[in-house]
């Protein structure tokens, strides 16, 4: 996968992988964030589960 | 060989790039020594934590850290660069902060987005992670993760774009000055503790039916004297972070106005000791000593770059003083379970500081162009400001969360150690068990497999 945005060093300004595909940036972002709220949905979850036998 | 003497534009490049590259070195160690903060937090709340608790109070500190970090990447830096003037954005100014914007990566032209970004989540993570411990061994841990993104990657770094930006209203409007970030950083956090504390209701066990309070001990003093002490050396990195180096000039303030690192080497010592020396006085008791080095420091934190350094050491010792009886008052007579005392150390200390830097440095001049010096109706309204912006959410999420039933631990898992019901694992399973027979036998197998 090339992921560069960047074909030589000289005069490069922002070189982060794939800075020159906004549809890949949202997706990776838009991932980065489902992971994050996943994250704390799965932490409710787990919390339910955990005090069914605490009630 | 022969050798050629650099041209004017050579030197001048690198002379810029040696500032450049000086100013990353900076901020890179000041946010390493932040992380220290968190080393100390982790170890000062779960040494305040009983022993059934110890493990469950360590995972939530730690899960605040890391939610902060993305959460900030993806929405806080934005609010700062944009939400300066109130409530309306300016979206010119907050495009560098937007998540998918070139600044936000890797640049080979921009040094100074992700070096104080960096700084920024730190000061981030320190807001939860004040709000983390007045809250241990009773609440959720999912819900004390959603109040702690709310709190570390909006509420704060809203205050901070209002009284922590060189264009901030409260600085342009009234003058306001706060070096040390004693306003958005430590009152904001202090005061949303404070509001969910209310609604989260004490430990069981914390209060007698009469409303007699019960002190409880957590199971390692010497663990949280430490990690306090680990929060001071921390403290260190976070000052630093409070200063703007450009790499060619002069250092400044965030507000603009000149500084010295000498300046706040003098009075972040000198009210370091006051706090130390103030909470000796009126406890006698290592963990409020601590604490009152940190109430010390956030009580001069406003101005430990204009104060002479004896007044820095007498508003210390104002803070070391009042951070106890604070927390006393507030346990007594409101039945209040802040379990380290957050408000007290952060809210009252930060409240001390802003107000105590309009009685003491009125009449400094701002340089931002417009804004007013700094007085004492302009410190005192800012301080009330951030005072509302940290409680009003903090108070008005959590009591929708209670009303939810979903703020709190149920009771018999709160009486049963949270370590055993939701990490599950034991703190010290070779010398004192942390669960007892009462446990589900399903549990009890499950963490003797873990």
């Amino acid at each position: 996968m090339n992921s560069s945005p960047i074909t030589t060093w000289e005069g490069a300004e922002a070189y982060f992988t794939f800075a020159d595909s906004p549809t890949a940036i949202m997706v990776i972002l838009g991932l980065a964030v489902l992971a994050t709220a996943g994250a704390v949905l799965a932490s409710v979850l787990h919390e339910n589960h955990t005090y069914i036998d605490y009630k | 060989m022969e050798q050629t003497a650099p041209t004017l534009a050579e030197l001048q490049t690198l002379i810029e790039m040696t500032g450049t590259i000086n100013m990353e070195v900076f901020y890179w160690w000041c946010t390493g020594l932040m992380i220290i903060i968190h080393a100390g937090f982790l170890a000062y709340e779960m040494g305040a934590s009983r022993l059934k608790n110890a493990l469950a109070s360590g995972v939530k500190n730690i899960l605040a850290f890391a939610f902060i970090i993305p959460t900030f990447f993806f929405f806080g830096w934005w609010i700062y660069l944009a939400m300066y003037n109130g409530f309306t954005p300016d979206y010119e100014a907050g495009a560098a902060g937007l998540p998918w914007s070139m600044n936000m990566g890797p640049n080979l032209t921009d040094n100074a987005s992700g070096i104080f970004w960096g700084a920024f989540v730190l000061f981030a993570a320190t807001t939860a992670s004040i709000f983390s411990g007045a809250v241990i061994e009773r609440i959720r841990m999912s819900s004390f993760l959603i109040l702690a993104i709310i709190l570390g990657s909006v509420v704060w770094i809203l205050g901070a774009a209002w009284g922590w930006h060189p264009s901030g209203w409260l600085t342009v409007e009234w003058g306001f000055h706060d070096f040390g970030a004693a306003g958005c950083v430590h009152m904001v956090a202090g005061f949303f503790a404070l509001g969910v504390t209310i609604n989260l209701g004490p430990r069981i066990g914390r209060f007698l039916a009469d409303g007699t309070p019960i002190e409880i001990k957590g199971h390692s003093m010497p663990m949280t004297i430490i990690g306090l002490m680990l929060i001071i050396v921390g403290f260190f990195g976070f000052l630093g972070g409070c200063i703007i180096y450009a790499g060619s000039a002069q250092w400044t303030t965030i507000f603009g106005t000149p500084v010295t690192l000498s300046a706040v080497s003098f009075n972040t010592l000198m009210a370091l000791s006051g706090g130390i020396i103030g909470a000796y006085f009126v406890t006698r008791q290592p963990f409020w000593m601590m604490s009152g080095a940190l109430a010390g420091i956030i009580s001069a934190a406003p101005g430990l770059d204009l104060y002479y350094p004896p007044l820095a050491f007498l508003l210390g010792i104002s803070g070391g003083v009042i951070a106890p009886l604070a927390d006393k008052f507030i346990t007594n007579k409101f039945k209040v379970d802040d379990a380290v005392g957050a408000f007290a150390v952060h809210g009252m200390g930060g409240l001390i500081g802003l107000i105590g830097l309009g009685i003491f440095a009125s009449g400094f001049p701002n340089v931002i162009e417009g804004a007013p010096d700094v007085s004492f109706t302009g410190q005192l309204m800012s301080a009330g400001v951030m005072a509302l912006l940290g409680f009003v959410p903090g108070y008005g999420l959590s009591w929708v969360m209670a009303k939810v039933n979903f703020l709190r631990v149920p009771p018999k898992a709160e009486e049963m150690g949270l370590d055993i019901v939701e990490v599950p694992l034991e703190a010290y399973p070779e010398s004192v068990p942390a669960y007892s027979s009462e446990m589900p036998a399903t549990k009890v197998t499950a963490t003797a497999t873990a």
